[in-house]
């Protein structure tokens, strides 16, 4: 109950009572009560003229990295005032240091300062503001306000830089890179031999061609090295997610997505990203550090979604992707995939498929039940044979049990040229 | 700050039950002794939730005190002592709830500052107003009572106004 409420209860009581009773010692035992009420009215608070800022020690960080939030509220009004201030932190993030909470007494154009620090996990988290109430001196009657004081705090996915991520797109840019680009030329790759030509540099010329045919002079030509277009596109579908007590295989995805972002970025290509599944959000390629900041911010606010129509993945923008360059899809896949894929091979792109398995990160999460080995079995082999079909169709198929690291599997999976991948890629 | 409300319970249920006692009020005794007890053991062990409860309980032991004839100046010292052991309660919770509280002393002080002039004040009123005969017709009674519950409405719009 309010105390006010309370205290005007309790004298209405007794007035009422002594009157009732025609007791005058029962009204004055009201008397009390009323100048504790009246001193209260007397210094009742107005609307509280605060001023209040937010900063943090960095607005963008990685996931588990703490952040130390500063809340600044300086007393604009002319009286001194007892300030209670509640910082409004998104539920999701977790406090580890400090209180969001201050009680202080301001006087005119002083300040007070409330420092916590918090974690969370990836996401974009919004602070709504800071809520303020003044207080009368006995605490009676407390006026509240929220201050906009908005903040956005990033918390991006971890990033795990690929050691090499062999990628053969058909089309690569002019600019010089680390793509082999199937055209001869300066490079550090053997590509075949040709006529000498002026201005060749002699250390080129392969003595062993020209010996056996004394006539011409024989170059060595090496494969160029070029910068390429890379499309990532991250499967946001609700229905591709898994959730167990130990997360959300989506988490992963982002994960990869993230890492190759990385290294694709590092080696000088120009990458764009698409989330499949909520909306189509789309991430213009781009190159170097801003773009990766620009995806790694996209993953941040990834989340999945069941839009009916981005069901399957038949609606792919594939306007958004050069022709003929190289697609990454991150995806635990669906059984309909596969033709998509096909399609997608048909057109000319080149497909490299991380493909968290669900089966394995789903049967951890259950624990040992006979009857989920069972099931997982059965799963196994329809996701086998899925995987078997994506291959055959040309596309290069990584799966990823995901207790395995992925750094791990795309060290061993994806450093060699894709031609050698279908082997091998899988194998844990 | 802890110390003083307890001296406060200690005094309100102390003048409250000898003041019964003196009467061979002994339930009377009895409730108030049952009521100081357990707002003590609230406030050794930090429980401020009911302390609403324990001040009607006193003032209403005090209203039934002075009908029963037993010295109105004692139970409006009683029931003093327990509006102030009230007060601290919930300036005690407040500070608790507050998460960090900047000058935890000077606040403290202020605060019973303004509680020593609110009882003070109160207490001279209260005998003052003991002392004084007045004989009221049935209208005055009527206007008085009117203006009570007119109070006691604006007392509640400033409370509502007070946290909008």
């Amino acid at each position: 109950m309010h105390r006010w409420l309370l205290l005007s209860l309790l004298i209405a009581g007794l007035v009422l009572l002594g009157l009732g009773a025609v007791r005058g010692e029962i009204v004055a035992l009201a008397l009390p009560l009323l100048v504790y009420a009246g001193a209260a009215l007397l210094g009742r608070p107005e609307a509280p003229k605060l001023e209040a800022t937010r900063l943090f020690s960095a607005e963008r960080v990685a996931r588990g990295t703490p952040v130390t939030v500063s809340v600044s509220i300086a007393n604009l009004g002319a009286r001194p005032a007892t300030v209670r201030l509640e910082d409004q932190v998104p539920p999701q993030l977790m406090l580890v240091e400090g209180q969001t909470r201050l009680l202080t007494r301001l006087a005119p154009g002083a300040s007070a300062e409330l420092e916590y620090i918090v974690v969370g996990e990836r996401g974009v988290y919004q602070f709504p503001g800071v809520q303020a109430s003044v207080e009368d001196p006995l605490g009676l009657f407390r006026a509240t306000a929220l201050f906009h004081s908005t903040g956005q705090l990033f918390i991006v996915p971890e990033v795990s830089r690929l050691r090499r991520v062999e990628i053969r797109p058909r089309r690569t840019h002019v600019y010089a890179g680390q793509i082999p680009a199937r055209q001869g030329g300066a490079g550090v790759e053997f590509y075949g031999l040709r006529e000498y030509q002026p201005g060749d540099p002699t250390r080129w010329i392969n003595s062993r061609a020209t010996a056996r045919n004394p006539q011409t002079v024989f170059v060595n030509q090496f494969e160029q090295e070029r910068v390429a277009d890379v499309g990532l596109i991250l499967d946001a579908r609700q229905q591709s997610d898994v959730r167990t007590r130990e997360g959300a295989l989506f988490e992963y995805s982002i994960q990869a997505a993230a890492a190759l972002a990385d290294t694709f970025l590092h080696r000088g290509n120009r990458v764009g990203l698409l989330m499949y599944g909520r909306s189509l959000d789309w991430t213009l390629p781009g190159y170097g550090k801003l773009q990766r900041e620009r995806i790694l911010r996209a993953l941040a606010r990834a989340q999945t979604g069941d839009l009916p129509v981005l069901e399957k993945l038949d609606y792919l923008p594939t306007r958004l992707f050069p022709a003929r360059s190289q697609l990454v899809l991150i995806s635990p896949l669906q059984a309909h995939d596969a033709d998509m894929l096909a399609g997608l091979r048909a057109r000319g792109y080149q497909l490299l498929v991380i493909s968290p398995d669900p089966v394995s990160f789903e049967l951890r999460g259950l624990g040992e039940q006979a009857m989920a080995e069972a099931a997982a079995r059965i799963a196994r082999l329809e996701r086998a044979l899925l995987l078997q079909r994506c291959r055959r169709t040309g596309v290069t198929v990584v799966d990823w049990p995901t207790d395995v690291p992925f750094q791990q599997i795309a060290g061993t999976a994806l450093s060699r040229p894709p031609i050698g991948l279908h082997g091998m890629a899988g194998a844990p | 700050m802890r110390a003083i409300a307890g001296a406060c319970v200690g005094a309100a249920t102390l003048v409250l039950t000898l003041s019964y006692a003196g009467q061979a009020l002994w339930a009377g005794a009895g409730i108030g002794a049952a009521i100081g007890l357990l707002w003590s053991i609230g406030q050794w062990r930090g429980a401020h939730w009911p302390t609403d409860l324990y001040l009607a309980g006193w003032v209403g032991l005090a209203a039934f005190g002075a009908w029963q004839g037993v010295s109105a100046g004692w139970m409006l010292v009683a029931m003093i002592a327990a509006l102030a052991a009230w007060d601290l309660d919930r300036f005690a919770e407040r500070l608790h709830s507050a998460g960090r509280v900047i000058h935890p002393t000077d606040l403290a002080r202020a605060h019973l500052r303004q509680l020593a002039i609110v009882v003070g004040v109160g207490l001279v009123l209260g005998f003052v107003a003991l002392g004084l005969r007045i004989e009221l017709t049935f209208g005055w009674a009527l206007l008085v009572a009117g203006l009570a519950i007119y109070s006691l409405s604006r007392l509640i719009g400033a409370g509502r106004d007070a946290e909008q």
